[in-house]
C-alpha cells in the first residue's frame, strides 16, 4: 500500500470505513473495464453513496496528491476507467436514483450510477424515451456515457449524449461541487457542459445529470435486407441520403458477423449472404410510410437478394437482437477477439472495408465488420487465438485499422472514447499545437493531474518522444500492467 | 458598429495564416467582429487596440453532400452558405433571426445564437463538428474533425460556442447538414400565452413532430412543420384536429417573428431560457414590450425598458434560468448578465489558460471576468 494510513483515514472519514475498500482481492474485481486486456489494480477502491461523498473523496485525493479514476459499470472499450498505479478509484455504482421525471418538461434528472436503459424504462409510462441507446445500454451507466459522449444505433438521426443531456452537477477535480449547462438549450457564457461531455472522466466526476426526453415516435419501419455485395449495400445508403431521408438507423453487418451472430442468437439472418442491411424508419406514420417505400424501391434498384420486413415488435426486436449479437457472438466462431472502433467518412466506407481485409489477409488474422453504416463508424472485430501467439499481431492490426481510420479523413473513435487504448495514436489525428491546447484546457480544470491521468492525452512517459509505428502498450513497456 | 476607438484600421486577415499573422503582429487587446449583426451583444467591448474584422475569412472550403458535411471560413454569413447549399437539397438545420442580416457562421457560433428550429435541431452546438482557430498568443489549433460521428479528443468547439471571442478567434468550422425539407407549411393560431401553453402541450403530446413552436406578443402561436411534401397536408390536418383551431399561413409567418426578435433602438432585448413550464410565469412578471417566446424550448427574447433589465436578470435566475442581454437603446446602461453560473472559477481558469494577457474581447463579460 502506497498511500499513507493518514490519507486512508481521511477517506474513511469521507465515506464510511465499510466503503473504503483495501483488500487486495477485493480491489481486482475494478482492475480493468471492457477492455480486459489492461490492467492496473488500485490501492484502494471507494464506494460513496452519494455527491457529497463523491465530492469529499476528491478532496481527500486533491488535499494528499492522490490519483483517482471514476467507474461506472466497467464496460468501457478504451481502458478509460483502468485505475492509475498508487491511485484509487471511485466507483459510482451507488449514486442509482432516478430522482426526477418531468413529463411536462420532457426531462429526467438521474445519478450516474443509473443505467441507460433504466432511464428509458422510467420514462415510458409517460410515453417518452432517452434516445441514445449504445449497445451496451442494459448494463452501462448514464454517468459513463456522459464520460464518452456514447452513442448507438440511433444518433445518426437522434444525435449523441451531448445532444440529449441538458445539465450536470460536476465534482471538479479540486473537490468543489457545480452545476455545467442550464435547464435548456440556452447557455450563458461558453459551453462548460459540451466539453466535459466526452471528456472521459479527466475533467471531473458527474454526480447527477439532466437528460432530455423524446416523445416515443409514432411509427417505426424496420427492415433487414440482403445485398450481393458490400459495395451495393453502401450504394443504397448513399441514395438514402441523397433522396433527403435520415433514417433513425442504417446497420451493416458482413458475411463473417452475420454468420456468427445468427449462430449465436438465430434471429433470421441469411448465413453466407456477403453484406446485410438493417434500416430503421421512425416518425409520424404518414411521412414514415412514404419514406419506408422509397427505402424499399432503393433496396430493389441495388440487387437486394432478400427483403425482410418486420411485420410485428417482435420481428423487429428479433432483427435488433440479431445486429446487437454480433459483438459477443464472434467469440463463437473465434477464441478471442478485440472490437475497434473508428470512424470513416460515410463516402469512403467500401474503402476502408477493402483495406482492412487486405491487412487482415496480410496479418493472417479475419476480420468481422459491423457497422453504423449511415454515420460511416465501423467496429471491425479482429479475431485471433491467443493461444496460438496471435495477441500481438492481432493488437497491431487492431491498431492500424484505428489510424487507417484517419488517413482516410475520419477519427481515431466514434463511440468508444481514446481512454489508455488509444491516447498514443492521437498525434496521428491531431498536431503538436492541438493537442497541447487541449493539454492547456485539462491542465486549467486539473491543475494538479490527479483526475484520471494518463488517459486520453499522450504522455512522453507512456508514449515515448516521437510515437511512430505500432508498439507493445505502452502501459505494457512501463512495467505498469500486466498482460493476461 | 461600436467596437471601442482601436486606434488602427480594423485588420482584415482573408485566409488562416494572415489571421494568425494578424494576431501576432499586433500588440494589446484586440476585438473581434463579424457582421457587426450583434456587436453590441453582451457586456460592451471595452476599448481596444485593434479590431480583427473576420469577413475576409469567407467561403467554402469543401462541401461532401454524400457525408453531410461542410467546412467552411468562420467569416462566410450562414445565409450564403445556405444559398451554396440549396442546389443540393441540404442545409444547416438553424434559423436564428440575425442569419437573413448577413451574420457570419463565427458570430453565431460565438454568441450561443439559435432559432425556433432548435426545439428539434438545437443550436450550432450540436451543429458543429470540428473548428480551427486561432490563441491569442497565435497558437493555431483544431478539433473536432470532418466526420459527425466523433469523440476523439476534447470538444473544444463548444469551449468557443457562447466565448464571445474572448477565448480565440474563429477560423473554420465544419458544420453537419440536414436534407432540406421538402415542404414546410407553419399554423398560425391567434391565442394568449396561456393558450399557447396548452396547445404546445397538446402539440408535443402528438404524434405531430413540429419543428417549431413560438407564441408572439402579436398575439399568434406559430406552430411549423416541415417534411415530406406527400405527407404534409394529413399532418397538418391532423394537428389542426387537434389543436381544434388554426390557419395554414399564406405569408411567411416567420419574417414578423425575426423582426420581434431583432427588437427596437429605444428599448432593451433580453434573451431568456427557463425550464419550458416556468417561461409563462416569468414572462408574466417582466414589463416586455413585445415576445418571442419558444414555449416548446424555454428561450424566449424580449424587448423592454433598459431600466427593468436587472430586475429582468433576478427573476429569470430566480426561476432556474439562464438571460443575457442582447442590445440596449444608445446611452443606456444595463447588466448584461444576471448572476454568474457556479463554474465560475473554471471558466476564469480556462481564460487565464488560453488568454493570460486578457487580450481578446475585454468586458464581454464583465462583471464576472
Amino acid at each position: 500500500m502506497t498511500i499513507d494510513s493518514r490519507v486512508v483515514r481521511a477517506f474513511e472519514a469521507a465515506l464510511a470505513p465499510e466503503d473504503v475498500i483495501s483488500d487486495p482481492v477485493r480491489c481486482r474485481a475494478y482492475e480493468c473495464d471492457g477492455l480486459t486486456g489492461y490492467r492496473v489494480a488500485p490501492e484502494l477502491v471507494l464506494l460513496p453513496r452519494d455527491a457529497e461523498q463523491v465530492a469529499a473523496a476528491v478532496r481527500v485525493c486533491h488535499e494528499h496528491g492522490v490519483p483517482f479514476v471514476a467507474r461506472g459499470a466497467g464496460t468501457g472499450l478504451s481502458g478509460g476507467a483502468v485505475p492509475v498505479a498508487d491511485g484509487v478509484v471511485i466507483s459510482l455504482a451507488r449514486l442509482k436514483r432516478v430522482l426526477e421525471v418531468d413529463p411536462v418538461d420532457r426531462r429526467a434528472i438521474v445519478e450516474p450510477g443509473v443505467t441507460n436503459l433504466e432511464i428509458t424504462a422510467a420514462a415510458a409510462p409517460h410515453g417518452l424515451y432517452y434516445a441514445p441507446d449504445p449497445s451496451s445500454q442494459q448494463v452501462c451507466t448514464i454517468g459513463g456515457n456522459v464520460a464518452e459522449n456514447s452513442g448507438g444505433a440511433h444518433c445518426l438521426k437522434y444525435g449523441f449524449t451531448t445532444n440529449h443531456v441538458l445539465s450536470c452537477e460536476v465534482v471538479l477535480p479540486d473537490g468543489s461541487l457545480v452545476t455545467l449547462g442550464s435547464d435548456t438549450g440556452e447557455q450563458a457564457g461558453p459551453d462548460l457542459r459540451g466539453l466535459f461531455l466526452g471528456s472521459e472522466g479527466t475533467l471531473g466526476i458527474t454526480t447527477k445529470v439532466t437528460v432530455r426526453l423524446l416523445r416515443t415516435p409514432e411509427t417505426v419501419r424496420t427492415l433487414l435486407a440482403d445485398f450481393p455485395s458490400v459495395a451495393a449495400a453502401g450504394d443504397v445508403v448513399s441514395d438514402i441520403v441523397a433522396a433527403g431521408i435520415v433514417p433513425a438507423a442504417v446497420e451493416m453487418m458482413d458475411t463473417l458477423a452475420i454468420e456468427a451472430a445468427e449462430e449465436a442468437v438465430h434471429a433470421g439472418y441469411t448465413v453466407g449472404v456477403p453484406a446485410a442491411l438493417v434500416v430503421e424508419l421512425d416518425g409520424p406514420a404518414e411521412e414514415c410510410d412514404e419514406q419506408f417505400e422509397q427505402v424499399k424501391q432503393i433496396c430493389d434498384r441495388h440487387g437486394c437478394t432478400r427483403l425482410h420486413i418486420a411485420g410485428s415488435p417482435e420481428e423487429r426486436a428479433a432483427i435488433w437482437r440479431g445486429r446487437k449479437a454480433a459483438f459477443a457472438a464472434v467469440g463463437r466462431i473465434s477464441p478471442d477477439y478485440f472490437v475497434q472502433d473508428g470512424v470513416v467518412p460515410r463516402t469512403r466506407l467500401a474503402e476502408v472495408l477493402d483495406r482492412i481485409a487486405a491487412m487482415g489477409e496480410a496479418a493472417g488474422l479475419r476480420v468481422a465488420n459491423v457497422f453504423h453504416a449511415g454515420d460511416g463508424n465501423l467496429h471491425p472485430l479482429v479475431l485471433y487465438n491467443a493461444a496460438a501467439g496471435e495477441t500481438e499481431r492481432a493488437e497491431k492490426l487492431s491498431g492500424e485499422i484505428a489510424e487507417l481510420c484517419v488517413e482516410l479523413g475520419g477519427s481515431l473513435s466514434g463511440e468508444h472514447g481514446i481512454g489508455a487504448d488509444k491516447a498514443c495514436s492521437m498525434p496521428k489525428m491531431f498536431g503538436v499545437d492541438d493537442l497541447e491546447v487541449m493539454r492547456r484546457v485539462r491542465s486549467a480544470w486539473d491543475p494538479r493531474g490527479l483526475c484520471n491521468p494518463g488517459k486520453v492525452l499522450p504522455t512522453p512517459r507512456l508514449c515515448g518522444e516521437r510515437p511512430g509505428k505500432y508498439r507493445p502498450h505502452p502501459l505494457e513497456e512501463a512495467g505498469v500492467i500486466e498482460r493476461l | 458598429m461600436s467596437q471601442g476607438n482601436a486606434t488602427a484600421a480594423p485588420l482584415r486577415p482573408t485566409d488562416l495564416r494572415s489571421l494568425r499573422d494578424a494576431v501576432l503582429d499586433t500588440a494589446g487587446t484586440v476585438g473581434i467582429a463579424g457582421a457587426g449583426t450583434a456587436a453590441g451583444w453582451a457586456g460592451r467591448l471595452a476599448p481596444v487596440d485593434a479590431v480583427l474584422d473576420t469577413t475576409g475569412l469567407a467561403g467554402v472550403i469543401t462541401h461532401n453532400p454524400a457525408d453531410m458535411t461542410v467546412a467552411v471560413r468562420a467569416g462566410t454569413r450562414l445565409r450564403d452558405l445556405q444559398d451554396e447549399l440549396a442546389p443540393h437539397g441540404q442545409h444547416v438545420a438553424f434559423d436564428a433571426a440575425r442569419v437573413t442580416d448577413g451574420a457570419t457562421v463565427g458570430g453565431l457560433i460565438a454568441t450561443a445564437d439559435a432559432g425556433p428550429a432548435a426545439l428539434v435541431h438545437g443550436s450550432l452546438r450540436d451543429l458543429v463538428i470540428g473548428v480551427t482557430f486561432v490563441l491569442a498568443d497565435g497558437t493555431v489549433a483544431r478539433s473536432g474533425g470532418h466526420v459527425i460521428k466523433n469523440v476523439a479528443g476534447y470538444d473544444l468547439a463548444k469551449l468557443l460556442h457562447g466565448s464571445y471571442g474572448t477565448l480565440g478567434v474563429l477560423a473554420e468550422v465544419v458544420l453537419r447538414l440536414h436534407p432540406r425539407p421538402e415542404r414546410t407549411a407553419t399554423l398560425v393560431i391567434p391565442c394568449s400565452l396561456e393558450e399557447a401553453a396548452a396547445h404546445t402541450a397538446t402539440a408535443l403530446g402528438g404524434p405531430h413532430e413540429p419543428t417549431a413552436i413560438e407564441w408572439t406578443s402579436d398575439g399568434v402561436l406559430l406552430v411549423r412543420i416541415e417534411g415530406t411534401a406527400g405527407a404534409l397536408d394529413a399532418r397538418l390536418e391532423r394537428l389542426r384536429a387537434a389543436l381544434g383551431a388554426g390557419e395554414v399561413a399564406d405569408a411567411d409567418p416567420w419574417e414578423r417573428h425575426a423582426e420581434l426578435v431583432r427588437g427596437e433602438p429605444d428599448l432593451a432585448t433580453l434573451r431568456i431560457g427557463v425550464r419550458p413550464s416556468r417561461l409563462p410565469g416569468v414572462l408574466a412578471d417582466l414589463p416586455t414590450r413585445t415576445v418571442t417566446a419558444g414555449l416548446g424550448t424555454g428561450v424566449a427574447t424580449v424587448t423592454l425598458p433598459p431600466d427593468a433589465v436587472a430586475a429582468a436578470h433576478a427573476r429569470v435566475h430566480a426561476a432556474g434560468g439562464v438571460s443575457v442581454l442582447r442590445s440596449r437603446p444608445e446611452g443606456a446602461t444595463a447588466p448584461a448578465w444576471g448572476p454568474p453560473p457556479s463554474a465560475l472559477p473554471v471558466l476564469r481558469a480556462v481564460k487565464a489558460e488560453l488568454d493570460p494577457q486578457g487580450r481578446f474581447g475585454p468586458g464581454r463579460f464583465d462583471p464576472w471576468m
